[in-house]
């Protein structure tokens, strides 16, 4: 029940209750006393003078003036509970529109010095404490990130320069091979890292413009034909619907690829991948899925988290950086859109990417 | 061949020097923009590789003012930030290539060779490599007297290394080109591509024309 409804009904039956005492309050007034002066003054006379109808008469009057007085006590109440109640929604709705992406907003105040104020106020300051340390935690994040980097391309050019030199023996030549494929690894996550830390304090600027996307898709195909082949995966473009979007062709054939080498990555010898390109209302929806080992549900809403490894994963068993489908992620949501994974009873992986449509004449 | 390095990172300023004299260049090196201007208007070099985030004066700033004074020596351009718009960015003012930090080695040596060829590029529309041709009109290819089916994508490809003939191409080099990906998507694409081209091309054929140099990229060439 909320606040409203039940300060309404408190405020009806107290209505309702002072209404009764009022009600019993003018009947002693109007007619006990008046009646028992008149007994007072006529007592000598005429006995018949009592009306016996006055009792019931006044009873008839308190509920059915009462009744419609409560009920229009509880219009009343239910409206007055709003007017006072709803800086309280207001504040609320303008708490919900706020979450980890726009912290720098604030709500506004009324300036009417009220509690309300003061409650907006003490929102408005743990806002600008949150808002502080998250963007901390960013700049540390991207700081880090570009940080790395130099000694990373030291690192990986020192060791490039170390292989070049013919004297190495097998031993000493295999130890600055494994170093290398580390550093790449390395090299991998520290850009994804960079990346999402940009994305995350905004300073990725998308190159928007109007994309074909079934092209993409298409493109996308051939390069999925070609992962496919050494674990002779069955590839299949069942739908490919001619769709515009309005999207970074870059960043959109990243995500494509992306999902594309994860449905192969993750997929069995002699497994297959099928994608589809669909209109679904105003929303072009991109599905993809994969045979494999399938994703637990418990480990399903974790998939997106940066560096989250499922049990697949582990081991070394695939390679990759543990943040391609948090920067899917970011690039669907960056334009707009939605992406779901869902793994059903038979083992089947199905990424659904959903971005709003442009239509082109 | 003489080629002006900008960095201010002194290890990685001294292997790259190492890793472009082993290949044959004459390499000098400045730590600052100023310097830099100072150096590529005083001598004439084949190409410059510039940092852009160097104290003082930066690569982007450099690379202006060499092009206002006209100064068109290639540039390649080297960045940790690795931002489309920085890429952008440095291309509209007047640089000729981007690499992005961390780079391997071979491909910063591979992009300042085909820097110094950019301007003497081949312009015939029959592009030949020992007894392989590609015509770049019909898009046919033959070895042998054989005609040789070639996808979109292999066609691309094999264009691009008969292009570059001789000259070692680096992986996002190749995804750059081919694939006009600017990023690294963490794929084994060209690993897998190029495997096809060269079950095409090289499987029924000798001598073997594409060859892989290890850990850095392809290269097409006649003899290993």
């Amino acid at each position: 029940m909320t606040i409203r409804t039940r300060l309404s009904l408190w405020y009806a039956s107290i209505m309702f209750i002072a209404l009764m005492v009022m009600g019993v309050l003018l009947y002693y007034q109007l007619v006990i006393e008046p009646r028992q002066e008149a007994q007072r003054h006529h007592r000598e006379q005429d006995e018949e003078s009592v009306d016996p109808d006055v009792f019931e008469d006044v009873t008839g009057i308190v509920f059915s003036c009462g009744i419609p007085a409560a009920l229009l006590a509880v219009a009343g109440g239910w409206w007055l509970m709003k007017k006072s109640l709803s800086p309280i929604a207001s504040l609320t709705r303008a708490t919900e529109r706020i979450t980890a992406q726009n912290l720098g907003e604030r709500l506004s105040r009324t300036d009417n010095g009220d509690e309300l104020d003061r409650l907006t106020e003490v929102f408005n300051s743990m806002l600008a404490r949150l808002d502080d340390s998250f963007n901390r935690i960013r700049e540390f994040t991207l700081h880090a990130s570009h940080e790395l980097k130099t000694p990373l391309t030291v690192l990986r050019g020192e060791t490039e320069t170390a292989l070049r030199d013919e004297s190495l023996s097998l031993a000493e030549r295999e130890r600055a091979d494994s170093q290398l494929e580390e550093l790449h690894r390395l090299t991998k996550i520290v850009d994804g890292l960079t990346l999402l830390a940009k994305a995350d304090a905004g300073q990725v600027a998308l190159n928007l413009e109007v994309i074909p996307l079934d092209e993409l898709v298409r493109d996308n195909f051939a390069d999925l034909q070609i992962l496919a082949e050494p674990q002779a995966i069955k590839v299949e473009l069942a739908a490919c619907e001619k769709i515009s979007v309005r999207g970074d062709r870059h960043r959109l054939r990243q995500l494509l690829l992306n999902l594309a080498d994860n449905a192969v990555k993750y997929n069995q010898p002699q497994g297959t991948v099928t994608m589809s390109l669909h209109r679904a209302g105003d929303v072009a929806e991109f599905k993809i899925s994969n045979t494999g080992a399938g994703i637990p549900a418990e480990v399903l809403p974790r998939v997106f988290d940066r560096f989250y490894r499922g049990d697949a994963a582990h081991g070394n068993a695939v390679d990759g950086c543990g943040l391609g489908l948090s920067i899917a992620q970011w690039i669907v949501s960056a334009h707009n859109g939605s992406v779901k994974i869902e793994s059903g009873s038979a083992k089947l992986v199905t990424v659904t990417v959903r971005l709003p449509i442009v239509e082109t004449k | 061949m003489r080629v002006l390095v900008v960095e201010d990172e002194k290890k990685t300023a001294s292997f790259v020097r190492k890793a472009l004299q082993a290949e044959g260049f004459a390499v000098d090196i400045c730590h600052n923009g100023d310097d830099a201007l100072a150096a590529a208007s005083a001598t004439p070099f084949d190409a410059l590789v510039l940092d852009i985030m160097l104290p003082g004066r930066d690569g982007l700033g450099v690379l202006r003012v060499l092009r206002e004074r006209k100064n068109m020596t290639p540039v390649l351009l080297l960045s940790a930030r690795g931002e489309v718009n920085e890429r952008v960015e440095g291309l509209n003012a007047g640089a000729d290539d981007y690499l992005p930090k961390p780079f391997e080695l071979a491909e910063l040596v591979a992009r300042v060779r085909a820097l110094m060829r950019r301007s003497g590029e081949n312009k015939s529309t029959t592009l030949r490599v020992a007894d392989l041709t590609l015509d770049t009109l019909t898009h046919k290819a033959q070895r042998g007297g054989a005609e040789i089916e070639l996808t979109a994508r292999e066609y691309r490809l094999l264009e691009f290394l008969m292009r570059s003939a001789g000259r070692l191409c680096g992986r996002m080099m190749i995804l750059e080109k081919v694939w006009d990906y600017n990023f690294d998507p963490g794929t084994n694409l060209v690993d897998v591509y190029v495997r096809r081209v060269r079950e095409k091309i090289d499987a029924n054929f000798e001598p073997k024309l594409l060859h892989t140099v290890r850990g850095s990229g392809y290269v097409l060439k006649e003899t290993p």
